[in-house]
């Protein structure tokens, strides 16, 4: 069965321009970040949203998480709709945010996780345990209690990870999860999303790193200018087979055979 | 129950944490409230025991005054500063997404700041009447909660409206400053509203916050009964009877026009 199911969704992010314009040069109109996406993944299923900047992938994990509301079309999790029962998508999905902002600079990582932890209903004592296995997992645990305003790119990514995996979720959300972490840390972390899989969830991944895509990936789904470009099955698939398919789908340009064919000399 | 219980523990306990490791924060809002009690103690010694607002003491008058609508203010802003410093640090996003309706979260939150002031505005009293010549004789206790409940009850209807201005046009704090600074006047913190001409005297009786500083005087500076504190108590119920549910449904429709246009985190 299909735990998270996009149906034909649409998202336009429309803007107004300020009240006294007369000194700015921001104009009005509308951004069509999505256009009728249909897409689905199963339980126990890695589905891994690959496009260019811009070309809609956090915009459908902010949708599939409630942060924002489909102008058309639904978004169910565990067959529950997002917009007329977001309380029951909420306990089943985490969402690891891409960028530093989001925590509270004068707690310490433990005290973030707490805090987040007893939002989404993790009861004591068996959110302390949840808590000590997190930051173990994430490799935080010597840094736990410093306050995060001291941390660095990647410390902030890996909480953000243990932060959406403590209510353990049926379904995670993940966006760039490996951007600021170094290799050792980013294969380390390919093999906890894999277990997590193992395990019977739902892991949504957006990323720019076709390493990472064909490392821990069963389907890709390409998106170009908010539609999906195209979709396949991964798994197991050598990451050059995946590079040539991304270019070809989003119609970009592969730099790479440039350098190599010696265009830029 | 156990479960918002828990919750509550977290907010408080964060925002302890957060108060505690900004202590000169903490040391400034202290300096800030003695200046205030100590301007306010002159001001009374200058204008002399003649002048007697309703038959009251000019300073208990305007302690109780200003302290109440001090504590009452900065709840209702409270609300707004939850959203905005949510906004700021990128943690509203990430909230709304938690198990933890936002309508609760917010109204956890500002129950936290709400705590804050209320132990603020007991130092602010407490001091204010060791100052005063006049101590207080056979204050109503139960009729003074009973209006520091209803009071707090329309706040609070006022806080998550506040927050919904915030949510909604991001420059909430401009507006809420505006209006605060009406409401100052308007209300009888510093003097009797009878001392304003009568249209002001009209806009007067429509805000709340004027009921609220006649009936917390009443009570503990002249001890009136319930009896007397009728007219107080039943247009704080009104005010909190209507503004209440209806301040729940604005803030709901907001932030799913929030949701909608993606401008949850825009500040």
């Amino acid at each position: 069965m299909d735990s998270v199911v996009l149906q034909a969704v649409t998202k336009i992010f429309r803007h107004s321009p300020a009240l006294f314009n007369w000194m700015g040069r921001e104009r009005g109109g509308e951004t069509r970040a999505l256009d009728q996406i249909s897409v689905a993944a199963s339980s126990a299923q890695i589905l891994v949203l690959l496009g260019p900047n811009g070309s809609g992938k956090t915009t459908i994990l902010k949708l599939i998480s409630t942060m924002l509301i489909p102008d058309e079309g639904h978004v169910m999790v565990g067959g529950a709709d997002t917009q007329t029962d977001p309380q029951q998508v909420r306990r089943q999905v985490g969402f690891a945010v891409s960028g530093e902002r989001s925590f509270f600079p004068r707690l310490s990582a433990r005290e973030n996780l707490d805090f987040y932890a007893a939002l989404d209903d993790v009861r004591l004592p068996e959110r302390r345990r949840r808590i000590e296995l997190m930051l173990q997992q994430t490799g935080l645990l010597d840094a736990a209690d410093t306050l995060v305003m001291k941390f660095s790119s990647g410390m902030y990514q890996r909480l953000g990870i243990a932060r959406a995996l403590i209510k353990q979720p049926s379904v995670i959300l993940l966006d760039e999860p490996t951007r600021s972490l170094d290799p050792a840390s980013a294969t380390h972390f390919w093999n906890l999303v894999r277990s997590l899989s193992d395990g019977g969830t739902t892991v949504i991944l957006a990323t720019h790193s076709l390493i990472e895509a064909a490392a821990v990936g069963d389907f890709a789904a390409v998106l170009r200018q908010g539609r999906l470009a195209g979709y396949r099955k991964i798994a197991a698939t050598d990451p050059e087979e995946l590079r040539s398919f991304y270019f070809h789908t989003t119609g970009e340009v592969d730099e790479r055979s440039l350098l190599t064919a010696g265009s830029w000399r | 129950m156990a479960s918002l219980l828990d919750k509550m523990l977290a907010i408080l306990r964060r925002d302890l944490l957060t108060a505690i490791r900004y202590r000169s924060g903490f040391v400034i809002s202290v300096a800030g409230a003695a200046a205030e009690l100590a301007a306010f103690y002159y001001l009374a010694r200058a204008i002399g025991p003649s002048f007697r607002p309703e038959g009251m003491d000019y300073f208990p008058f305007v302690l109780l005054g200003m302290g109440f609508y001090t504590f009452l203010i900065m709840g209702i802003n409270a609300f707004l500063m939850i959203v905005q410093e949510a906004q700021q640090t990128g943690t509203l996003e990430v909230m709304v997404t938690t198990s933890t309706p936002a309508a609760m979260l917010i109204f956890l939150s500002a129950l936290s700041a709400f705590g804050r002031n209320t132990i603020q505005l007991i130092f602010f009293i407490g001091a204010g009447l060791l100052l005063s010549p006049a101590p207080l004789l056979n204050p109503n206790i139960t009729g003074c909660a009973l209006i520091c409940f209803l009071s707090l009850l329309v706040a609070f209807a006022l806080g998550i409206l506040a927050a919904a201005l915030q949510l909604a046009i991001q420059k909430g704090a401009a507006l809420v400053w505006l209006l605060g600074s009406g409401v100052w006047f308007l209300t009888g913190t510093l003097f009797p509203v009878a001392a304003l001409p009568r249209p002001l005297r009209l806009i007067s009786g429509l805000i709340p916050i004027t009921y609220s500083l006649d009936g917390i005087r009443m009570a503990l500076l002249q001890g009136a009964s319930l009896a007397l504190l009728q007219r107080e108590i039943f247009v704080l119920s009104m005010f909190s009877v209507i503004l209440l549910p209806l301040s729940l449904l604005i803030f709901s429709r907001i932030l799913r026009r929030a949701r909608l246009l993606g401008t949850l985190s825009f500040y």
